[in-house]
């Protein structure tokens, strides 16, 4: 063959394969609302032009149930690796075009073969799946595909970030990639996450669910926590995505990303919160009034909302911040609370990310559910992420840190490398008014007037203990600091402080 | 997004706060062994007892299909029979009454 005839045979070749399952296939993904998985990694993820694709010639080998006289553009997924914001990552995006994106043997080993070349060069992984699930017709060998998935979602864990974006249906075993990843994004009326679909729970419970309410974008997004980013359109959570990897590290071996610093739009005064201690306010209020431009990627915003997790910058270098939310459960500590701030904590010491911790809590939240949920067993993992974390650790005593929560939120006892509180900060074992109750029972029981005792003895109990004092005296927190200060105050203990964790490396498990 | 502020006692202090819909349940106590409920929906294929029968503690009640499963319910109690509420064919829901189990104090 003449070179310009191999070069025009491989052209042909090539547009073959280019456009996934054909015209019909894609007119039908279009009518979902939904990009082809080509437009996904080339115009909403990559940089324009800097996409190169990998193993788009790999074929099938199937012989059963007539899959031979099949050919299936690139098996149903698009692998390869580009550049977002000028910084590698590499890639692969299911196509529903292709077989419904199902997941056969080639199919695995295109996303084996990406998955290894991101453990080898370095870089964040980034899977987009839209898939029915495993190839039926390939049988076991589909099984092999996922586990081999699975196999190195666990040893990248830790290594490089990892993050899902779920454009369609993830359904049965194939929900546990992204499940093992570190962040999963969902988007609102294309995402659909089950391990048994609404079909299945009609038959064998005879129970009537919508796709949608069963394992929607809102439902793993707010009820599950499976999700860690909501998005209204692809566009929408590609953006989203763009910006969480601007805080992260190409790997564990590196530091984050240092930008250009930027006040806050609204500095922090001396008069943030309320006076009164049983009044609400919204920490994010609060730590936008700390952080670069103001600027504050949350995290799991619609689950466990009484712990707020995510990334700023202070001074140009990212932080992970783990905040109490006053404004629901008053800020409590619970099963979901501690599960969503300990995979956090756990995913920052992994990146070389800086922790830090705005405490305002009044405890744990009581209740025979929480205990039957096991509020120990999940509130230990708190407990056992801070102090493992290597990373500097700050933390902010903005007013209540009481009891077992006091020590949970980054305690100096846990290894805090730097720890702080606003003058009206009540650092003690208990609130004044559960404290009085038990310290002066008898005298209250006694007195001629017990609720005006009462009032007598918390007061008294509020002058002595709800403050930063005493656990200044004993040098539990390193200094009393104005809230205007904080900002400049974190500042200063970061340009400080060595840069990177110390401790062992480790994964992040899924908790 | 302004939700609606509760109040929510912890220590003997009450904070003036958000309370999510089902962040709190309300304990349900313990299931009464007199009452044998279905477990998990499905269709009750045998009943291996009768009314006013003497049944030991781990008696088979009944059998009852779901989840691919023919699943054994047995009593928790020694005990008589009481009423039988259920025959087979029947489809029940998760938590319906079956039978009631008389026991013996």
């Amino acid at each position: 063959m003449s070179i310009k005839k191999s070069v025009n045979d491989f052209l042909t070749r090539l547009s073959g394969k280019l456009d996934g399952g054909g015209e019909k296939a894609i007119e039908k993904q279009k009518k979902k609302g939904k990009n082809t998985a080509r437009e996904r990694v080339e115009d909403l993820l990559l940089d324009e032009g800097t996409f190169l694709e990998t193993d788009l010639f790999v074929e099938h080998s199937v012989k059963d149930f007539g899959m031979d006289r099949k050919e299936l553009a690139g098996d149903g997924v698009i692998t390869g690796y580009g550049k977002v914001r000028n910084r590698p990552v590499a890639v692969f995006a299911q196509d529903f075009t292709v077989a419904g994106g199902s997941l056969g043997r080639a199919h695995s080993k295109k996303i084996v073969k990406v998955m290894d070349i991101a453990a080898e060069a370095g870089i964040p992984l980034i899977g987009i799946n839209d898939s029915g699930g495993a190839r039926i017709q390939e049988g076991v060998e589909s099984l092999c595909g996922y586990g081999e998935i699975f196999y190195r979602n666990t040893k990248l864990s830790g290594v490089v970030p990892q993050i899902s974006v779920i454009l369609g249906p993830c359904a049965g075993g194939a929900v546990y990639s992204p499940a093992l990843t570190d962040f999963v994004f969902v988007v609102d009326t294309i995402s659909n996450m089950f391990i048994t679909g609404p079909q299945v729970i009609k038959t064998v419970l005879g129970e009537d669910i919508t796709q949608e309410e069963l394992g929607g974008a809102m439902t793993q997004a707010s009820i599950t926590g499976n999700a860690h980013f909501y998005g209204k359109s692809e566009a929408d959570a590609f953006n989203t995505l763009k910006k969480l990897l601007s805080f992260l590290p190409a790997n564990s071996k590196e530091a984050p990303p240092v930008s250009k610093p930027i006040l806050p739009a609204n500095p922090l005064g001396d008069d943030v919160i309320p006076d009164n201690r049983r009044q609400a306010y919204c920490v994010k209020e609060i730590i936008r009034g700390i952080v670069d431009a103001s600027d504050f990627l949350e995290v799991q915003e619609h689950y466990a909302r009484n712990m707020v997790v995510g990334f700023a910058r202070l001074a140009g270098r990212p932080v992970g911040i783990i905040a109490n939310q006053p404004r629901v459960l008053a800020g409590v500590l619970d099963v979901n609370a501690s599960d969503k701030a300990a995979r956090f904590i756990r995913f920052c010491d992994c990146f070389n990310i800086p922790l830090l911790t705005m405490v305002d809590t009044p405890g744990y939240l009581p209740g025979a559910d929480q205990e039957h949920a096991g509020v120990i067993r999940h509130g230990a993992k708190i407990l056992y992420a801070y102090s493992e974390a290597s990373v500097p650790k700050m933390t902010i005593i903005m007013r209540k840190a009481y009891g077992g929560a006091y020590i949970a939120m980054c305690s100096r006892h846990l290894g805090a490398t730097f720890v702080a509180s606003w003058p009206c900060g009540e650092i003690a074992v208990m609130g004044p008014e559960g404290a009085a109750n038990i310290i002066f029972r008898k005298e209250i029981a006694a007195a001629d007037d017990p609720e005006a005792c009462r009032q007598e003895k918390i007061s008294e109990y509020e002058e002595k203990f709800a403050n930063p004092y005493v656990a200044a005296k004993k040098g539990y927190i390193d200094t009393i600091i104005r809230s205007s200060e904080t900002r400049d105050t974190l500042i200063k203990v970061l340009s400080t402080v060595r840069q990177s964790r110390t401790g062992h490396p480790h994964g992040n498990i899924p908790l | 997004m302004k939700n609606k502020l509760d109040k929510l006692v912890i220590d003997g202090t009450e904070y003036v706060t958000e309370v999510p819909e089902n962040s709190i349940k309300p304990y349900e106590g313990q299931q009464d062994p007199s009452e044998i409920k279905a477990f998990i929906p499905g269709t009750i294929i045998d009943i291996k007892v009768s009314e006013g029968d003497l049944i030991e503690q781990g008696t088979v009640l009944l059998l009852l299909d779901a989840m691919k499963m023919h699943n054994e319910i047995c009593s928790g109690k020694r005990g008589l029979i009481g009423r039988i509420h259920v025959s087979p064919g029947d489809m029940v829901q998760k938590d319906q009454l079956l039978m009631n189990i008389i026991i013996n104090k």
